[in-house]
């Protein structure tokens, strides 16, 4: 006589949803104790950077290497995108107050704060985030992938030293110097855009009447930290890299998005930390 | 088919029970393993078994998840990064694919460790460096860039840089992968050179047959997460283990189970 065939009940609706949502919920579990652990990770990186600054170690000479191709080498990209964005700023705002006002005096002087204290730190420090985070971290991503990171480890170096400390410095050094240029093309492309399409009295619209001392003061803070903030994320996205060429890529797109989501929310906090601050002199 | 090396009762380095998971993926599993000072031990097994995963645990490069790792008489797998140096100092360790550092010259590379490790200054340090580089024919090439070299010219500034620091182990990941087979027989040579002149310990990763047994004193075959067999050239030829005498045939089919196959 056969065996008599023997069939596992399929579970119910109930208890296949209950499944589903239980995975879910450790898939998102793990996400967030990811989250944490990278967070806590990219917290150790910028202080042993810092610790790296006073403990030394860097290669000779690479800090103006650093400087060279995180500032040199983006002046031309930042000039040319800090000016159209202030030539189409200006000229949306201008458009903007003939269909309302038609009173375009005003133009300038909120202009000039507003570059200050926010457009040209933030922007620049955006447009750095692509081009000088993509490279750091393919570079340092590289590094790891082919086992040079390690190379340094096994040679007595630390590779936060090597790697990162110079780039770090010239960052900081580099995004305030070309904050200061970017704003300056800006405000300058802004002006001249006024002036030729809407006949704005030039010497109207390049009054700095309204810029105060808050305004310079939260500009350089913002472009401190933002290029502190770039090579800390870039580089700790490189050091992360794993695999092949597909792990540098996957390191240097989380760079890109990592490094700029930090601009924006370092833009927010010092905002509100200098509104709280300053108050009446930032508006 | 373990066995005691004759001369060296106590081995030089001991993996005790060690495992490593890489994600859900358990590489390997309570690996245990000797390693006796002077000899010549390779590690043999297919791509993705563990085998340079192994030795990268042995310098800190890696850390394991449950284990002990044992050197010198003294247990080094819970020791922070700053107190690995004196044990990187003793081991050595000459990567797959060379990672000299491409933005220095082939001196400054080698003079790098000696920098670091040794305190010396740039000039004192570089001198010796060419003089490391002189040792492996390389010295007409100290001030150019790696990527002007040879793969195997590569690898062979690997190597002086690796020995500047005169390690007591130096650990070789794949040495003779991408080399031809005069350069790849040189290697041989001088890894053997080290044991027999220098009584360097090597232990290394190869898939190289005919490195394997020309100059092994020993041979550990790792499988599934762990050591299948140990022993020397001949105990391992000879071998009745299939899964063995498959990997040392290199026959595609039979016993052995590769993942992704």
């Amino acid at each position: 006589m056969p065996p008599t065939p023997t069939t596992t009940p399929r579970p119910g609706l109930v208890a296949r949803a209950a499944a589903a949502a239980a995975d879910r919920v450790e898939a998102v579990g793990q996400v967030a104790v990811d989250a944490v652990r990278a967070a806590v990770e990219l917290w150790g990186v910028f202080v042993s950077t810092i610790a790296g600054i006073y403990r030394g170690g860097r290669p000779r000479g690479e800090i103006v290497r650093q400087l060279h191709a995180i500032g040199n080498r983006s002046l031309l990209f930042i000039t040319v995108t800090l000016g159209f964005i202030g030539m189409v700023m200006i000229y949306q705002a201008c458009m903007q107050f003939m269909r309302v006002t038609g009173d375009l005096s005003q133009i300038g002087l909120q202009f000039l704060p507003l570059i200050v204290s926010d457009f040209g730190p933030t922007l620049t420090a955006m447009m750095l985030a692509t081009r000088v985070g993509a490279g750091i971290a393919a570079e340092i991503g590289s590094m790891k992938v082919t086992e040079q990171v390690d190379a340094l480890r096994m040679s007595g170096v630390l590779p936060v030293d090597y790697l990162i400390v110079p780039r770090f410095v010239a960052s900081i050094v580099m995004t305030v110097v070309l904050s200061t240029l970017g704003g300056a093309v800006m405000y300058l492309a802004g002006g001249l855009t006024a002036h030729y399409q809407f006949g704005v009295n030039t010497e109207l619209f390049f009054d700095p009447e309204l810029l105060r001392p808050a305004h310079l003061i939260l500009g350089l803070t913002k472009a401190v930290a933002y290029g502190a903030a770039i090579p800390i994320v870039s580089g700790f996205c490189g050091l992360r890299a794993q695999g092949s060429s597909e792990g540098v890529g996957t390191a240097t797109t989380a760079a890109v998005i990592g490094s700029s989501f930090a601009v924006l929310l370092l833009d927010l906090i010092l905002s509100v930390i200098a509104f709280v601050l300053f108050g009446e002199q930032l508006r | 088919m373990t066995r005691e090396h004759p001369d060296a009762p106590r081995p030089l380095i001991s993996f005790k029970a060690i495992g490593k998971t890489f994600g859900t993926k358990q590489v390997l599993k309570d690996m245990t393993l000797d390693v006796y000072a002077g000899e010549v031990l390779f590690i043999i097994g297919t791509s993705g078994v563990g085998k340079s995963v192994t030795i990268k645990h042995l310098i800190g490069l890696l850390g394991i998840d449950h284990g002990e790792i044992w050197f010198d008489g003294k247990r080094i797998d819970p020791l922070p990064e700053r107190e690995l140096a004196p044990v990187r100092k003793r081991i050595g360790m000459v990567f797959q694919n060379s990672t000299l550092f491409d933005s220095m010259t082939l001196a400054e590379n080698v003079a790098l460790p000696l920098r670091k490790h040794k305190g010396m200054r740039q000039k004192q340090a570089l001198a010796e460096a060419r003089a490391r580089l002189q040792q492996v024919y390389m010295a007409d090439y100290a001030d150019r860039y790696p990527a002007e070299l040879s793969d195997g010219m590569r690898k062979r500034a690997a190597i002086a840089r690796t020995l500047t620091l005169e390690p007591e182990v130096v650990l070789f990941d794949e040495p003779t992968t991408g080399l031809d087979p005069v350069n790849a027989r040189r290697i041989d040579r001088l890894i053997r050179e080290l044991s027999g002149t220098h009584g360097v310990t090597s232990v290394v990763v190869s898939h190289d047959l005919v490195s394997i047994f020309t100059i092994a004193d020993r041979i550990a075959f790792i499988y599934q997460g762990g050591v299948r067999a140990v022993g020397t050239r001949a105990e391992i030829q000879g071998s009745p283990d299939p899964v063995v005498q498959q990997f040392i045939a290199g026959k595609a089919s039979g016993p052995m189970e590769t993942p992704g196959f």
